[in-house]
């Protein structure tokens, strides 16, 4: 791995989130929203409509409406929210802080859930332990987001009362009640992924064990504690960086169901807002921040499996 | 008498199958006493590497037991629950495999897995291990140990990992070690200089071995005995040096006959005078050119040679010599520069070959198993160059008798055929186009000896009936110096010797010619 394999990833990052901002920008140019009528009303007067089209710089070709948008982008400013007032940046920043708590915490959980189940279906193979740990990890699959969520909220909340229902409650302000609130969305969001990850975990951990290197490691009379945690885990565990990266991208588009049932004001649900009330500068820098934010999920997904795996040259 | 190191009585293995039990083994016995090296010869799927795992105890979920002995010393290692197995392998019994790059673990470094190895099996701290480690791996006269220690397997050869996993073997002084196959996956040279290794640290330790190889002139020369195997039946063993001169068994007898020996001409005419291919300064070049960044050096340097028509043309040389790189160069696989002429033609390299040529040079790969498409019948794989070259689909038939096999193969899958019957297929697609060149990039290196030389013939038989000349590039000098009219010899991309086949120990021929005949085994006998 080398200063300019990681310089010409960062450029990668540049590119990618360009690519984006031109798809967002073109989308929202052909969206059926015009930003002077949603700023004004449907009732408003043609002068009026005209004035502020003028002042928001509406009239100008396309090309400089998006070059003074990426000017503002890049130091931050995307601009007043069309419903709020407010400026869109530090709102859609803040609920993304909110998403990547939500986003680490479920991959964390996960993570701790998934792979001792996939090593243990592994070694166990064909055995009752395997069997079972299917049969978990396929029912979390099987169910959708908000089947889960409402059976985890009748349970945990409902019955037991041991969580609060919905609500968020940041950790700075409160460390207890955020992780309370934060945990009947956790567990759901992760239950999700262990069916991934385990799965996944244990067809590499096969895999490996069938490996000439880890029979090799056997018969040369190592124990088989050491066979399977020094020889077998390290390599059966690489291609799960990669997955996490790609969940990481799951996660910020798609728990916006979670966030919706559990009522957390993170990106996927002020999005969700930003798209019901067409408030333009709030879906472009939503969908931009979370471009930017997978493309670095990934690329320090690839760093890191450089650095685990030292086949793989990068030069 | 001494108690024997490993003694094997009755022994008799079954797999379960779908279809019901298979007999691997039947009736093995014989002993291996201190010092001695059995040698273990047979065909693939004769049951050696069965009894191989038989003895290390490292048997498939499916395999049965039926009867028998397997004794190191006074321990009966059927009779070993797992954890005291774990003490045997390794301190007791240790092993070399036949693929040394896929034995190591590729995310440690190789100093590592020596070291862990030592700690196990001899209970030395890990700093008096990583000494002997360093002691180790200079007796088995690799360079820098130090530096060696902390790299990873992929950026070492494989000769050199070979020996470091002869080095661990040794390294655990065990008192019995199998070798399967050791030096198959390497290349001649890399392959004898492992051979030597082999012998001198057995001379030094004294350790008995079983030498596991489907190569009876390779077994002949390290081991005391030979026993030789044929359908999980042990049918001779005698000492090595009387099983070439006088085999008893006819098993035995067709092995000796399959060993290349480049004193037997297999061919006897001679080629015409008339060039069918002329190679000009071939360069081959992989690696695309970047920008801010020197091009990489090319496979292989100007090189140039013709081919006669009906010509046997011999390639010779090390992996990484540069050999495949000028068949995939003249079959229009690899951007090359230079200038190739045919039949007098010049012919564009690369994509631009035109149809013509592509019909006329035809190529066998290595590989039957990958150059075999999977999801077709030997039909369909057949029928494809006959659509493509306008021949008629229907001698599907006629071109599978033509490489001995049944015409009802037509319907088979290629995993349904054996080695042999599948670069037969492969063979068949060649001649499918009716080509006047055929090149043979290592065709048989996969192969067992015995069927190896049924390929020889039915390639010479295919050139008696059509006339095709072949380019035939291989790491086995005997076999080559047995049907070749010209060898041209390779090394590191450049061409260092073309040769009469007559010429071959005269002498002026370039000291690396000298080396490779030099490094072919030649039984003993």
């Amino acid at each position: 791995m080398s200063l300019s394999w990681i310089l010409r990833r960062l450029l990668l990052i540049v590119y990618t989130v360009f690519v984006v901002s031109v798809l967002v920008f073109g989308i929202t140019q052909v969206l059926p929203a015009d930003a002077a009528v949603t700023l004004l009303g449907e009732n408003a007067t043609a002068d009026a409509l005209a004035a502020i089209r003028d002042r928001l710089g509406l009239g100008a070709p396309i090309w400089m409406q998006y070059l003074r948008w990426v000017g503002h982008a890049v130091t931050g400013d995307f601009g007043l929210s069309m419903r709020t007032g407010q400026p869109v940046g530090p709102e859609m920043v803040a609920a993304l802080g909110r998403s990547l708590l939500l986003a680490f915490a479920a991959i964390a959980l996960m993570l701790v859930i998934a792979v001792p189940l996939g090593v243990v279906a592994a070694v166990r193979q064909g055995k009752l332990a395997d069997t079972l740990t299917s049969l978990v990890s396929y029912l979390g699959v099987a169910f959708p987001e908000f089947v889960t969520a409402t059976l985890f909220a009748m349970l945990l909340a409902d019955t037991l009362q041991w969580l609060p229902a919905t609500g968020y409650v940041s950790p700075f302000e409160d460390v207890w009640g955020a992780v309370q609130h934060l945990a009947l969305p956790v567990l759901t969001a992760s239950v999700i992924l262990v069916a991934h990850v385990s799965r996944m975990v244990r067809s590499e951990t096969l895999d490996v064990l069938h490996s000439d290197y880890v029979r090799a490691a056997r018969l040369k009379g190592l124990p088989e504690r050491t066979v399977l945690m020094r020889h077998a885990l390290r390599n059966a565990l690489l291609p799960v960086v990669t997955i996490v990266a790609l969940d990481v991208g799951y996660l910020l588009g798609g728990i916006i169901v979670i966030e919706e049932i559990f009522a957390i004001p993170g990106i996927g649900r002020q999005l969700m807002v930003a798209i019901t009330a067409r408030d333009l500068p709030s879906i472009q820098a939503g969908a931009l921040i979370m471009s930017a934010t997978y493309a670095v999920a990934n690329t320090l997904a690839d760093v890191a499996y450089a650095f685990l795996d030292k086949r793989i040259r990068y030069d | 008498m001494t108690t024997p190191v490993l003694s094997i009585r009755n022994y008799t293995l079954e797999y379960l199958t779908g279809a019901g039990p298979v007999r691997v083994l039947q009736d093995i016995g014989f002993d291996i006493a201190p010092g001695e090296v059995l040698g273990l010869v047979g065909e693939s799927g004769s049951g050696k590497s069965s009894l191989a795992w038989a003895i290390m105890r490292h048997l498939p979920k499916n395999a049965r037991e039926v009867s028998g002995d397997i004794r190191l010393g006074d321990t009966d290692l059927r009779a070993l629950p797992g954890r005291e197995l774990t003490r045997v392998r390794g301190r007791r019994i240790g092993m070399v495999f036949q693929d040394p790059s896929t034995s190591l673990n590729p995310t440690l470094p190789v100093g590592r897995q020596i070291t862990e190895t030592l700690v196990t099996t001899r209970g030395l701290s890990p700093k008096e291990a990583w000494t002997e480690a360093l002691a180790l791996l200079g007796h088995v006269e690799l360079r820098n140990p130090e530096a060696l220690m902390k790299r990873y397997p992929h950026e070492i050869s494989g000769g050199e990992k070979q020996r470091i996993l002869i080095a661990t073997a040794f390294g655990c002084r065990p008192e019995l070690i199998v070798f399967d196959e050791p030096t198959t996956a390497l290349d001649v040279i890399t392959g004898a200089k492992i051979l030597e290794l082999f012998t001198r640290l057995r001379a030094e330790t004294g350790v008995a071995a079983l030498y596991i190889s489907h190569d009876l002139a390779l077994v002949s020369r390290v081991a005391d005995r030979v026993a030789v195997m044929k359908h999980g039946k042990l049918v001779e063993e005698a000492p090595a040096d009387r099983i070439f001169r006088a085999p008893q068994h006819p098993e035995t007898q067709i092995l000796v006959d399959a060993v290349p020996r480049p004193e037997r001409r297999l061919v006897h005419d001679q080629p015409g005078e008339r060039v069918l291919l002329a190679a000009q300064d071939i360069s081959v070049h992989y690696a695309r050119r970047r920008l801010f960044r020197p091009a990489p050096p090319p496979a292989t340097q100007a090189v140039g040679f013709d081919v006669r028509a009906g010509e046997i043309l011999g390639v010779v040389g090390e992996s990484g010599s540069g050999k495949s790189s000028i068949a995939r160069a003249l079959t229009g696989l690899a951007d090359f520069s230079g200038n190739i002429r045919f039949d007098g033609r010049p012919i564009a390299a690369g994509r631009a070959m035109d149809r013509q040529y592509r019909r006329a040079v035809q190529i066998v790969f290595q590989h039957p198993d990958s150059s075999l498409n999977p999801r077709q019948k030997v039909g369909e794989i057949l029928a494809r160059p006959l659509r493509l070259f306008g021949g008629n689909v229907a001698d599907v038939g006629k071109l599978l008798e033509q490489v001995r096999l049944p015409a009802s193969f037509a319907d088979r899958w290629p995993h349904q055929l054996s080695g042999g019957q599948k670069q037969r297929v492969a063979i068949a697609r060649a001649f499918a186009a009716k080509p006047s060149l055929v090149i043979c990039d290592e065709i048989t290196a996969p192969l067992d000896v015995s069927v190896q030389a049924s390929i020889i013939e039915l390639l010479l038989t295919l050139r008696a009936e059509t006339g095709t000349a072949y380019l035939f590039i291989t790491h086995d000098l005997n076999l080559i110096r047995q049907i070749a009219h010209r060898i041209a010899v390779m090394r590191g991309g450049e061409l260092v010797d073309l040769l009469s086949i007559d010429a071959i120990d005269a002498e002026h021929v370039h000291p690396y010619t000298r080396d490779l005949i030099a490094a072919s085994p030649t039984p003993v006998g």
